[in-house]
């Protein structure tokens, strides 16, 4: 052994302790330099049980005069720097979640299930975390229930009293009043079908009427100036709307 | 894997309407709805054992614990995914921002480096090669 650490290292290095030589970086100083024939082929050596040396000073001796050089990252390693959205394919969750505004309550994502879902689990002990804390004390299978069995589920006749009756209480659906009112004067079927019936349309003929409109004109005007006399703190603004009309 | 989910869906949606009827009953019993009742809970046990041989086949689907805590506070689940991605978007982000940064100064050091030790920096360049992988 000492025979071949000579060979490789000189006589003068059997003095140096192997541990400290071994590790391939030391406290800051680059190692000794080494004989000039032993640096082209440190790959020689066989590699010995429990004598890791050579093995890591091999990249040390090659990458003269940088002892603490490593090597670099791999390129083609998934990092943050790709988007990782794209790479697995999630764009569509992206857009579908992302996108347009997710409704907040419990009620919105399961709305056929009967019952106040949106309060707190915690409240009636109905959370599945307590399901998770405190496993049911059960049998593994579950098997019907026998006539003697059934004898425990004869029950009073009767209403059930009020604060047992969660089941029909449904959270409150918002209606969509306005976006209807909204939708109307697009609609162009209305106006293309005329109906006697229709008070909308009475309405509309009588305001195209020009006698009418004007008469609604003296009308308003009649009122602006009764306001200018009978309200005096508004009288400004009321002669400079008349004005600008 | 979608059969796996519409299978177990449509038994938990059995079960539930039977639950609701099961609910009517009980709310305004008659002596008459006995025999109804009978059947609703043995119906209830039918549907516990569907319910029971899904679980085989949805051994390993892994479900976050805390979609559970968004489920408990009555929010929608959908949210957790929302958060999710939003969460995982911006860290992706912030990621590459310090990726780039640190490339920007890997270039810019080298630069300097080579103007002050121009001979190490020849032979750091002749070991790891002119544009190395950042």
């Amino acid at each position: 052994m000492t025979e071949m650490f000579s060979t490789l290292f000189g006589q003068n290095e059997t003095q140096v302790p192997p541990g400290s030589s071994s590790l391939g970086f030391g406290p800051g100083k680059p190692p000794p330099p080494l004989p000039q024939n032993q640096v082209a082929m440190p790959g020689q050596m066989p590699p010995q049980l429990g004598d890791e040396g050579p093995a890591l000073r091999k990249p040390g001796a090659m990458n003269e005069p940088f002892y603490l050089l490593r090597e670099l990252p791999v390129g083609n390693e998934l990092t943050g720097n790709t988007n990782l959205i794209t790479h697995y394919n999630l764009e569509h969750a992206y857009n579908k979640f992302c996108g347009k505004k997710v409704k907040e309550k419990l009620s919105n994502f399961l709305p056929e299930l009967p019952g106040m879902i949106d309060c707190p689990g915690t409240q009636d002990g109905s959370s599945l975390r307590s399901l998770i804390d405190k496993p049911p004390v059960c049998g593994n299978s579950f098997s019907p229930l026998t006539g003697a069995l059934l004898t425990g589920f004869r029950l009073h006749t009767g209403p059930l009293p009020e604060q047992y009756r969660l089941m029909h209480i449904q959270p409150p659906k918002k209606k969509s009043k306005h976006k209807h009112k909204h939708h109307r004067p697009q609609d162009p079927l209305p106006q293309e079908t005329p109906s006697d019936s229709d008070p909308k349309k009475k309405k509309k003929k009588r305001d195209d009427d020009p006698d009418r409109k004007k008469k609604k004109k003296d009308k308003k005007k009649k009122k602006v100036i009764k306001s200018i006399y009978q309200d005096p703190s508004n009288s400004q603004l009321t002669i400079m709307y008349y004005c600008g009309s | 894997m979608a059969e796996k989910f519409d299978n177990l869906e449509e038994h938990l949606e059995k079960f539930i309407e039977n639950i609701r009827q099961l609910g009517i009953i009980v709310s305004d019993f008659q002596p008459s709805s006995q025999a109804g009742l009978n059947q609703k809970l043995n119906f209830m046990i039918s549907g516990l054992q569907d319910i029971e041989k899904c679980r085989q086949q949805l051994h390993e689907i892994n479900v976050p614990l805390e979609v559970f805590e968004y489920i408990d506070q009555g929010r929608n689940p959908q949210l957790y995914t929302k958060e999710c991605l939003e969460r995982a978007l911006a860290r992706n982000e912030q990621v590459k921002g310090k990726i780039d940064t640190m490339t920007k100064f890997k270039s810019l050091l080298i630069s300097e480096l080579s103007k002050v030790f121009p001979e190490e920096m020849a032979k750091y360049k002749a070991i790891h090669g002119e544009d190395a992988p950042s």
